[in-house]
């Protein structure tokens, strides 16, 4: 028994030891008295995440994104110095954020170039092309994201959904090509919100946040998070054949769901920012485009009786996070959150798309046939070609 | 990884966080909102100003030298001028440059003489480029400025010359790269006066410059003499019914244009000084890269009257301000210059 202790004692140890080790290092390498790694300059850095139009005020919310801390010296509007107050103050260490505020009367719907100059002279700017009152939370605007979601999420999946009947009736091989479609528009919604996920973090994130790097961590996380927690859930439920293609169902719903509330986030921002012709666009697009999500849904429970009120439910997993995605990005939007929510939803559909070729090929015992890869390939085209409407 | 997560807990450990201060603080826009905040005013116009350059002791500044008398009767004026490169300086309330410097101060010295005195300037660099002085006016090539370079950490060079055309003129320094070498603050204004001098005057001296901050090759702070802002914060005082004398230089680099206009008056404009007739009476006048002039004029009423540039965009980065015309008690007095000096 002692020697047992002993030994664990010594497993223990040799796992800490090496850690005592790294922060020496670390200490020699970056710690007060060291002047090993003194070289080059280091540069300060700003960015402007959030710019909002007020009663006459332009409010701007900046963070230090650099590795060494600065003080904000000066702001101007269209590269023309203005008098404004910071808070809480102008130093700000490093990842701190201050709210600087311009009084300025700015013009509805011009576009406005604000600039935030640091105590070196070094100048950041942020450009809006279109100057809009900041919304204002109240109920009457979350009922009207509420209705956007529901014409964006709810309806169209469950139009898509009204094409069981058909896929129940058709044969062996249409049906894998209906399956395999799903595969393809999942890959497709995967991929899209991981380029919307570069984007927001292009436009919005400092580049020593590695945002493409955050992105394909939560999404792997997610993806493996997701498929680890449904491989344990379908091999504890005794699973008949018939609850199993439900569950996949709802795996599909629960991607597609984190996917439309990234929708959601995009329709309730570009609203938010005041990007009328922006998101009239989006719920359009999304709208047709969502259908297809219905579809993708539909495809696994079309060879089971599935009871109508567990299908709405499907429908209703995988579409209603759009309503809460337009109060989201409506109301707090921040591309820290748009980001994770984009990358989770990307997983999800990853995980999803791995679950029914895995379905398809215990089936099937072989992937490569006209119906599955063309199944694949006309759904990504489908999603290809209405995504162009967004 | 293990490296990152210890790196980045260590950040959040000992980073130190700013405390908000409680004391709400007021200030006034532009347009005369008043506006109040708990944290701190970003505002080049109405915090106070703790540069280190003194604009309104530049203003009326003139530095006629050491002066002795040669053999043949001819008067000697003698300067030190000592040009450094590593200084920084605020330039405007909070932000620093490093400004490149004539005697310390962008711009440098004014160096005034008569017509005729012999200029002799003891120039040393303690830079750690080279750079010279070179005077716009006539004078031998070698007294130029231009290929006779001097070195860095302590080389010297003087420069002689008889002082000419009267005038007012800029000096700078005219090694390459001569756009860095300007732009960082290697000027200041060279007047000849007249013999028989100018009438009495409340003379002044009026540097139109600019910094570029951010290198981008375009201005991010205009003003007259440095300092964005300042004489709209600490108007110039002069009297009603007084001669006023500005020297104006435009020194500004990268945009091809500045100008001067004048509120609520006109001023006589005499070109580069060089004629003792004024060519314009006018408000406005606009000038190139180191074109400068004197301007003449007198207010018949008192009050606050600005004056700026009137392409706008370099007024609102700073170059703007305002005379304070005060009654004028007794109407006799004047506040020549003394020309004997």
């Amino acid at each position: 028994m002692k020697i047992k202790n002993y030994s664990k004692v010594k497993t223990i140890a040799s796992g800490i030891i090496p850690f005592g080790f790294l922060i020496i290092m670390i200490l020699y390498l970056i710690g007060p008295s060291s002047d090993l790694l003194e070289f080059g300059v280091s540069l300060p850095e700003i960015t402007i995440e959030k710019i909002e139009f007020i009663d006459s005020e332009i409010h701007v919310t900046v963070r230090n994104t650099g590795p060494i801390p600065v003080k904000i010296a000066m702001a101007d509007v269209n590269d023309r110095i203005q008098s404004a107050a910071i808070e809480p103050d102008k130093s700000l260490e490093r990842f701190e954020t201050a709210l600087v505020r311009i009084p300025f009367s700015w013009n509805e719907a011009e576009p406005y170039t604000i600039g935030i100059t640091l105590d070196d002279g070094v100048r950041f700017d942020k450009f809006i092309e279109a100057a809009t009152p900041a919304i204002k939370s109240d109920y009457k605007l979350a009922g009207f994201f509420a209705i956007i979601g529901t014409y964006v999420g709810i309806i169209p999946v469950m139009i898509g959904l009204l094409w069981l009947p058909f896929i129940q009736r058709i044969g062996k091989n249409k049906y894998n090509f209906f399956l395999a479609l799903t595969v393809g528009l999942l890959i497709f919604l995967g991929i899209d919100a991981m380029l919307e996920g570069f984007e927001v973090s292009k436009e919005n994130f400092s580049t020593n946040f590695n945002g493409e790097l955050l992105i394909i961590t939560i999404t792997l996380l997610s993806f493996l998070g997701l498929y680890y927690s449904a491989e344990k859930l379908t091999s504890r439920t005794s699973l008949t054949t018939s609850s199993k293609p439900l569950a996949i169902g709802l795996m599909i719903a629960i991607g597609i769901g984190l996917h439309n509330l990234g929708e959601g986030l995009a329709i309730g921002a570009a609203i938010g920012l005041g990007q009328v012709a922006l998101s009239t666009f989006l719920i359009v697009g999304f709208a047709l485009h969502n259908t297809t999500e219905g579809i993708a849904i539909a495809s696994p429970l079309a060879k089971t009786k599935s009871p109508i009120s567990k299908i709405i439910i499907l429908g209703l997993i995988a579409g209603s996070p759009a309503i809460f995605g337009t109060w989201i990005g409506g109301f707090f939007y921040s591309p820290y959150t748009a980001i994770i929510f984009l990358s989770i939803g990307a997983g999800a559909i990853f995980q999803v798309a791995l679950v029914i070729l895995k379905w398809i090929y215990q089936s099937e015992q072989k992937l490569v046939q006209a119906s599955i890869v063309s199944g694949i390939g006309v759904g990504m085209l489908i999603m290809y070609l209405t995504s162009i409407l967004v | 990884m293990l490296s990152a997560i210890i790196g980045v807990s260590t950040i959040i450990v000992f980073s130190v966080f700013s405390e908000a201060q409680l004391e709400p603080k007021v200030f006034v826009t532009h347009s005369g909102q008043v506006i109040q905040t708990s944290g701190d005013v970003l505002d080049p116009l109405y915090t106070a100003s703790t540069v280190e350059f003194d604009p309104e002791k530049y203003l009326r500044d003139f530095s006629y030298g050491r002066i002795s008398e040669s053999k043949n009767g001819q008067t000697i004026r003698e300067f030190t001028i000592i040009a450094e490169d590593d200084k920084i300086q605020e330039i405007s309330p909070g932000v620093f440059y490093n400004v490149w410097t004539f005697n310390g101060t962008v711009p440098g010295p004014t160096i005034r003489a008569t017509e005729g005195d012999l200029v002799r300037i003891h120039f040393i660099n303690n830079g750690s480029k080279f750079h010279t002085m070179h005077f716009h006016g006539i004078h031998p090539a070698e007294m130029d400025g231009v290929f006779e370079t001097v070195g860095p950490s302590g080389g010297q060079f003087t420069y002689e010359f008889e002082a000419g055309p009267v005038g007012v003129h800029p000096y700078h320094c005219h090694v390459m790269p001569l756009e860095e070498h300007i732009s960082h603050g290697l000027y200041g204004v060279y007047i000849v006066d007249p013999k028989e001098g100018r009438p009495p005057a409340d003379e002044m001296v009026m540097v139109l410059n600019g910094f570029d901050t951010d290198f981008d090759a375009e201005n991010n702070f205009y003003a007259a003499n440095s300092i964005p802002f300042y004489y709209q914060h600490h108007p110039i005082q002069i009297k009603t019914n007084e001669l006023i004398r500005i020297y104006v230089v435009n020194m500004v680099e990268f945009d091809p244009i500045n100008n001067f206009h004048l509120h609520g008056n006109l001023y006589n404009y005499y070109p580069t000084g060089t004629s003792t007739v004024p060519t314009t009476y006018t408000d406005m006048i606009t000038l190139s890269q180191t074109e400068r002039g004197i301007m003449e004029f007198k207010y018949d009423y008192p009050g606050k009257y600005l004056f700026h540039a009137h392409k706008v965009e370099f007024s609102e980065k700073g170059w703007v301000g305002i005379f304070l015309v005060n009654d004028n008690l007794d109407q006799k007095s004047q506040t020549g210059i003394d020309y004997e000096n």
